[in-house]
């Protein structure tokens, strides 16, 4: 059994694994690249060792430089956080390989919800329903691809076989734009996970994202810990999540319908560890499998927060061999959970990402709130990572307790030195819609914008007038104060003079 | 000592005559105005009401932090003002607009040529940085003039790209 373990990953994620590892009495190793290496974690962390240059294929992505590492500094085991080397199943072989524990699925079961079309495949033998698309087609080309779109009919979506967090994903309209569309998907797929292949998927409409976590051991239990709504993103990326779902909240038999199907999907293939089952729902509540993303979620702590469940440290003990703490009866769903991402993104300038150095930040506290970061004034936002930088967490006894405890928290967060998404997020707790549960996937990109929610906003121009001024004018009888000592040392008359003139 | 505060398309006169007594367009107002040790956070009580506000001058402006928005303000005394509106009126109507890197980066596109017409909104380059896509937008309508960049080159933040003119 291990008593070390590398964290393989940066950012807010890595400090979160590695507070769950000092409360379990784990030594924990770091690894950086030499854009982090002030960064929070390896700073938390017991040690910390060096990968490489900034970009990720040179550093994060780099699987034997990271096996060496935890081999040099005795780890037992690697977590592998989100992103990165997280679902790739090669990675885990090769910590297996190397007699290590990697505190995740089993490989075979990585590969088999990895490729999505066998995913897709593996689940509807478990009689899982599923969306419409090239399930197991395997890796087609652009004229396959082209051939195959009629009929699964349009819109439709092109999405990266080796995809997550949107990346590579591309919606089509028709079949004159997809050629074009086909190329950029395989680009970014390409540029972010090393794997151009896409595949085909219908896209159903007005629909929500909705997700189950589940759990299980080595000794075949496995829970589902309730669900998540994940509705509110922006081309395809989650922006804000709240456990439970609005939708499916008061109705008991669809959550545990839901709950069945997630735990038999998982599984389906033999899972082991954290893992999340996403669905779409339509507005009739018929749900889809989506995809199974094997690994810790970034919205994981919506769910910690009303289950009241340590999701990284109920994966150490499953990798550790340990049975499962809870039994399904135990799993209790208590208040209302939201969580902002805050990006490095201007919300008023087509959330484009931001960078620089953070030069001040006041985090929220108080009761109700969580905040999971892993940014410090004097933290430079890289280039190099994506831009999610802070995830802001409110629990309320109901879910209008949560969205107020948002609101007074986001007035207390405050970033200066890069642009955040924080605006949109206010904007979004003051939105009718928003308040009434009443959104599905689209909502922000089609319903919703930063010009409209403003107008309703109090203008403080006036009072931002008066302080810009009261701090302008400060400043230059600052540097008039330091001239006038200087002047002490020079000739009288001229300091008469100068005297004379102040005061006129 | 008197100031013209500009934010956006509105203008404020705004007079500090001493420490605790300011004028904002023609109104009386009593302030009592703190400065948060080494940040720039400022609390201003202002006829009681208390605001709580960072500012920090990028360049010229002086960005105001309030309530989670941004108020870009320039503050002007009189002199500088008129001094500004005679040099401005010189240069109007140049008015080229240089599309420049928001952030170091990939150039995937280029979705333009020298000579195009565009219109406002119309995507001019298409940059990567952070693992995203992103379409950089014209913002107003205008012919592309220089093109100084082509796809698969990368690019420094604040350099330009293209010239809109």
């Amino acid at each position: 059994m291990f008593n070390k373990v590398l964290i393989a990953n940066r950012g807010e994620i890595a400090v979160r694994v590695i507070r769950a590892c000092r409360e379990l009495g784990l030594q924990t190793v770091a690894v950086y690249s030499d854009a982090d290496r002030q960064a929070l974690h390896v700073r938390y962390a017991d040690e910390a060792y060096r990968l490489g240059p900034a970009p990720s294929r040179d550093s994060y992505l780099r699987a034997d430089r990271i096996l060496d590492i935890a081999k040099q500094s005795g780890a037992g085991a690697i977590h592998p956080g989100y992103g990165f080397l997280a679902e790739r199943a090669d990675f885990a072989q090769m910590c297996v390989d190397e007699g290590l524990a990697f505190i995740g699925p089993k490989p075979s079961s990585i590969t088999a919800m990895g490729d999505k079309a066998v995913a897709r495949a593996t689940v509807s033998a478990a009689g899982v329903p599923v969306v419409p698309g090239t399930e197991g087609e395997g890796a087609l080309s652009d004229d396959e691809l082209l051939a195959l779109a009629p009929q699964i009919g349009f819109p439709l979506l092109i999405k990266a076989t080796a995809g997550g967090g949107g990346k590579g994903m591309r919606e089509v309209r028709s079949l004159e734009e997809m050629p074009e569309l086909v190329q950029s998907a395989r680009r970014e797929a390409e540029a972010a996970f090393g794997d151009g292949n896409v595949y085909l998927e219908k896209l159903v409409e007005g629909a929500r994202h909705i997700e189950i976590q589940i759990l299980a051991d080595t000794f075949g239990n496995t829970i589902y810990l309730g669900e998540r709504e994940c509705s509110l993103q922006r081309r395809h990326q989650k922006l804000l999540e709240e456990a439970p779902s609005p939708f499916v909240d008061g109705d008991d038999e669809l959550r545990q319908r839901m709950g069945a199907v997630a735990v038999r999907a998982a599984q389906s293939v033999g899972y082991v560890n954290a893992g999340t089952i996403e669905f779409l729902v339509d507005k009739d509540k018929n749900y889809y499998f989506l995809e199974m993303n094997t690994r810790l979620q970034v919205e994981h702590p919506v769910t910690e927060v009303v289950t009241g469940i340590d999701i990284v440290k109920e994966q150490i003990r499953i990798a550790r061999g340990r049975p499962l703490r809870y039994t399904q009866e135990d799993v209790r769903l208590n208040g209302w959970a939201i969580e902002c991402r805050i990006n490095a993104e201007d919300p008023y300038n087509n959330f484009l990402p931001s960078i620089g150095r953070i030069t001040h930040i006041s985090t929220p506290t108080g009761p109700g709130v969580r905040v999971d970061s892993g940014i410090y004034p004097g933290f430079e936002i890289s280039p190099y990572y994506d831009s999610l930088i802070s995830k802001l967490i409110t629990w309320g006894e109901t879910r209008a307790e949560a969205i107020l405890r948002m609101r007074r928290a986001l007035e207390e967060f405050i970033l200066v030195g890069v642009r955040t998404n924080i605006p949109f997020h206010q904007n979004l707790m003051d939105s009718h819609r928003f308040m009434g549960g009443q959104f599905d996937t689209r909502f922000i990109e089609q319903r919703f914008s930063m010009e409209a929610a403003d107008i309703n906003k109090d203008d403080h121009a006036e009072i931002a007038a008066i302080l810009a001024t009261l701090v302008a004018h400060r400043q230059t009888q600052r540097a008039a104060n330091i001239i006038q000592r200087g002047a002490r040392d020079t000739s009288n008359w001229k300091w008469l003079g100068r005297w004379e003139r102040l005061q006129r | 000592m008197k100031y013209i505060t500009t934010i956006g398309e509105r203008e404020f006169l705004v007079e500090i005559l001493d420490d605790d007594q300011i004028i904002v367009n023609g109104k009386l107002y009593h302030v009592d105005f703190q400065d948060i040790s080494e940040q720039p956070v400022y609390s201003l009580l202002l006829e009681g009401r208390s605001i709580e506000a960072y500012v920090y001058p990028v360049e010229k402006i002086w960005q105001v932090l309030l309530n989670g928005r941004f108020y870009p303000a320039l503050v002007e005394d009189e002199r500088e003002r008129s001094l500004r509106v005679a040099v401005g009126s010189q240069v109007q109507g140049r008015g080229e607009y240089q599309l420049k890197a928001p952030m170091p980066g990939l150039v995937v596109t280029v979705a333009v040529v020298e000579g195009q017409q565009v219109e406002k909104g119309e995507v001019l380059v298409v940059l990567e940085s952070m693992k995203m896509q992103n379409e950089l937008k014209s913002p107003r309508s205008g012919t592309v003039s220089r093109v100084r960049v082509a796809s698969g080159d990368r690019v420094e933040q604040q350099e330009t790209l293209l010239t809109v003119s």
